[in-house]
């Protein structure tokens, strides 16, 4: 005998709440995954300041400002997009997207630009120059890279993401009246654009 | 899968068959199930990791194996018993098979996610065992990994860490999935406030999943990183502090510990009222207490460190919200004896072991109280009083709880009974032996008898012998409890829709539930979840 | 907390856009505090621990504006603000509570 019978919350239902609560719950995740670094970073600014000081020198403070302005750019093009999306307009809606992907190239782009000079330096954990500096200049490098290493890395992720909410915008699983998708793709974006409005002083500002 | 059109005449074990079946499976009930038996064994292996133990602790001096491997053999006990049974063993067998049911939903919000849970839960266990035949051997540090030992080590501390890693984004998808499902799934009419408690359990050990695991996971990442590139983030000798990896490790780790223990008082909380034919005590005490234990139990990580060089100023405020986090526990115990008072009682093997936990429990808590306070700690620090209270809350506590609720819940998962007579039996030995491996402990500890070490004095042989026979006779007992469910699964009499006249909504429906869980609406009394008419 | 079984319907009408214009106040509105910071440091006297403190107090004004606006927290329903604050405390009483052991170590 063939009942049928549904629950009127199935959790196989379309939710967007849920989908963007589970978002949110995630972002949280990740915010205090970088926290744990940033809680070294502050124990060891603490007892290392003058160390972390001079060692900030040889960051760039313009292209510290640089990236922090494309990645704001970033967030503002990401956040029309949904605006484009519920307004209907597809195509802006995409543009907007593969602007906020090309701000997430230049970004990248800098920072190898940044990094390479380091490595020439012999400034990167396991090289010459490196390993004679004094014990609070090593800790500022390798927090460095470790933090904008896995800040780029979200950065990566982030773009791949926006390629694929592109991808699904073409093939109509993201349009008007169903883009929770590219809600979430934003927020994740965002939070990469958090997270480096914070390293960015906290590397390239101290003084 | 389609609601609308499953056959509610089929459990859910009848409607597909054959291994890619459960493998791929999206059914929050088969994933408990996968959990169960995975995690089941990997308590096993854990289990004989401590008999081998305690066999080379009867006596002083080589007993059966070298200084070097017993660090390996308690290091790989602790990450087993922690990362792959204690942690999920409640939320991801019981709170996966039965908190849809319990809301009166058809599965979890993320069905996906909950199965990619799995497959990460058995990733990080296979990594974990690889460290047994690669390289030097497991890792020899004992499961907290601390530095700068763990740096320097050339056991397999970076697979051991990174099968931890691993292990904790299970644990986060799992948490994030439940607190979704508890917000978005309740039946009409489940008001937060009508939900039972055992949800109320999960919700709390839900945050604590998502909030507190992160940082143990930078926390190892660190630790892979140092061992590579040597950069001196916790080693002393070249300007990094240890007590900065303390400080990280146990920001998480003790917030793990109420991951451990808040859904087996969610079991608790479930088993009494319906062994007491009578409704909880205090619901809203009971679920505001599992809020703030996990809210204080952030907060106290550093009753972990009194020793080990953190300032006067600093641990005295650990100490001070230790004792505080006390409270919203004992609050619970109280409501527990409270709803068994004139209460219409059936002894039964699962109320055998609920009452088992609040012993056990309380000597736990109260043993620990006795760490938080900061002159006491200093005397017992790593010592086997330590030994002894964390396996008094963890395995008397959450273990124990876990037991009774596979009791519990056996019949309506399986639709068999098993015999009640060998499962006190059971219960019996494993009740004896636990105490009489564990209690000593806290003797020795008193009596200065130091914690991982492989040799003792002989002044502490004698108690030492005592435990370790405790041991054979809890082995015994869960040998016996294993073969009782086995048999009752093979040969049992088939369980009735409620055996014992429980009122939250999993009673209401067949043993073994079919595929959506309810083969009629469910039914929410507005009297509350325990509605004993 | 969400007590009503899910709708559909919840999701039809009531959706709010945010308008262009407003993404691009935000965006400068936040140019404006990045100017601020730099300036502060490049311009600015070492004032150790104030120096911290200010440039983390512009970071957080430029933290909760993306917050607020960029991720729509000041629009969506309150319960995304109260998990926000309450892992803002968490993280917060976490840095204070390491830092009471670093501070007054002899």
């Amino acid at each position: 005998m063939d009942t049928t019978f549904v629950l009127p919350n199935s959790g196989h239902n379309r939710d967007d709440v849920s989908s963007k609560l589970g978002m949110w719950l995630f972002l949280f995740t990740e915010l205090l995954l970088f926290g744990g670094l940033f809680l070294v970073y502050m124990v060891y600014r603490f007892i290392y300041h003058e160390a972390f000081l001079h060692a900030s020198y040889d960051l760039n403070v313009w292209f510290g400002g640089v990236n922090t302005v494309v990645l704001l750019t970033s967030s503002m093009t990401v956040a029309m997009s949904i605006t484009a999306m519920q307004k209907g307009d597809i195509l802006l809606s995409k543009r907007l997207l593969w602007l906020t992907i090309l701000a997430a190239g230049i970004f990248l782009v800098i920072k190898a630009f940044e990094w390479s000079a380091k490595f020439s330096h012999g400034l990167f954990p396991g090289m010459e120059h490196y390993s004679t500096l004094p014990n609070g200049e090593r800790l500022f490098f390798f927090l460095y890279f470790f933090m904008t290493g896995l800040h780029a890395l979200h950065v990566i992720v982030g773009a791949i993401i926006l390629l694929v909410v592109i991808n699904a915008i073409g093939k109509n699983r993201v349009r008007q009246d169903k883009y929770m998708f590219l809600e979430n793709g934003g927020l994740y974006w965002h939070l990469v654009d958090l997270i480096w409005i914070y390293l960015f002083p906290l590397f390239y500002l101290i003084h | 899968m389609s609601t609308t059109a499953a056959n509610a005449d089929l459990s859910f074990f009848q409607v597909a068959r054959g291994i890619r079946s459960w493998i791929f499976t999206l059914d929050h009930k088969r994933i408990a199930l996968l959990y169960f038996y995975s995690i089941v064994t990997f308590f096993l292996v854990g289990v004989i990791l401590g008999f081998l133990m305690r066999l080379e602790l009867i006596a002083p001096g080589k007993t059966v194996m070298e200084p070097h491997t017993y660090n390996q053999v308690f290091t790989l006990h602790g990450v087993i018993m922690i990362f792959l049974f204690i942690i999920p063993v409640v939320p991801a067998i019981f709170g996966n098979f039965f908190l849809p049911i319990m809301l009166g939903t058809d599965d979890v919000s993320f069905p996906k996610l909950n199965l990619l849970s799995w497959y990460l839960y058995i990733f990080g266990g296979a990594l974990a065992l690889l460290t047994l035949v690669v390289g030097e051997g497991p890792a020899d540090t004992g499961w907290t990994f601390y530095a700068p030992y763990s740096v320097k080590t050339g056991t397999n501390v970076s697979i051991a860490v990174l099968a931890a890693f691993i292990l904790g984004f299970s644990s986060i998808l799992t948490g994030l999935n439940f607190i979704v499902t508890i917000h978005r799934l309740r039946y009409p009419g489940m008001t937060f406030f009508k939900m039972p408690l055992f949800a109320w359990g999960l919700y709390a050990t839900s945050w604590i999943q998502v909030l507190a695991t992160p940082i143990v996971g930078i926390t190892l990442l660190m630790i892979v990183a140092e061992r590579a590139f040597g950069v001196g983030l916790f080693d002393p000798s070249i300007g990094g502090d240890p007590i900065l990896y303390q400080h990280l490790f146990w920001i998480y780790s003790h917030p793990a510990v109420y991951i451990m223990v808040l859904p087996a008082m969610g079991i608790i909380s479930e088993i009494i009222p319906t062994f007491s034919q009578r409704t909880i005590f205090g619901y809203k005490a009971i679920a505001y207490s599992s809020l703030a234990i996990a809210f204080v139990g952030y907060f106290v990580w550093g009753h972990h460190m009194f020793t080990s060089g953190m300032s006067g100023p600093a641990r005295i405020v650990f100490s001070i919200l230790t004792f505080l986090v006390a409270i919203p526990s004992a609050i619970k115990v109280f409501n527990w004896v409270a709803t068994m008072y004139k209460g219409s009682i059936e002894v039964q093997p699962p109320l055998l072991y609920a009452m088992a936990f609040i012993f056990q429990f309380l000597i736990g808590g109260l043993t620990g109280l006795v760490n938080g306070a900061l002159a006491a700690d200093v005397h017992i620090h790593d010592t086997y009083f330590v030994v002894g209270h964390f396996h008094y809350v963890m395995f008397g506590g959450t273990a124990f709880a876990f037991f009774g609720g596979l009791h519990y819940w056996f019949p309506k998962i399986w639709g068999k009974m098993y015999n009640i007579r060998r499962a006190n039996i059971a219960f019996t030995l494993m009740f004896i032996g636990f105490n009489v491996l564990y209690f000593p402990m806290l003797i020795l500890g008193i009596m200065g008898m130091p914690r991982r070490y492989y040799d003792y004095l002989p002044e502490f042989q004698p108690l030492n012998v005592i435990s370790t026979v405790g041991s054979w006779i809890l082995i015994l007992g869960l040998i016996m409890m294993i073969i009782n469910f086995i048999q009752g699964y093979r040969k049992g009499k088939t369980a009735s829709q409620n055996p014992w006249g429980g009122v939250t909504l999993e009673w209401q429906t067949k043993s073994p539930p079919p595929l959506q869980n309810f083969h009629k609406a469910p039914e929410v009394s507005e009297h509350g979840p325990y509605d004993f008419k | 907390m969400n007590q009503h079984p899910n709708q559909h319907k919840e999701h039809s009408a009531e959706v709010h856009i945010v308008s262009y214009r407003e993404h691009a106040s935000t965006f400068l509105a936040l140019i404006l505090l990045t100017v601020m910071t730099v300036t502060v440091s490049v311009f600015g006297a070492d004032l150790y621990t104030l120096t911290v403190l200010t440039a983390l107090a512009i970071a957080s004004a430029k933290a909760v504006v993306v917050g607020l606006y960029f991720m729509h927290l000041k629009y969506d329903p309150k319960i995304y603000k109260a998990m926000m604050a309450v892992v803002l405390i968490l993280f917060t009483v976490f840095l204070i509570l390491t830092l009471i052991d670093y501070l007054i170590r002899p």
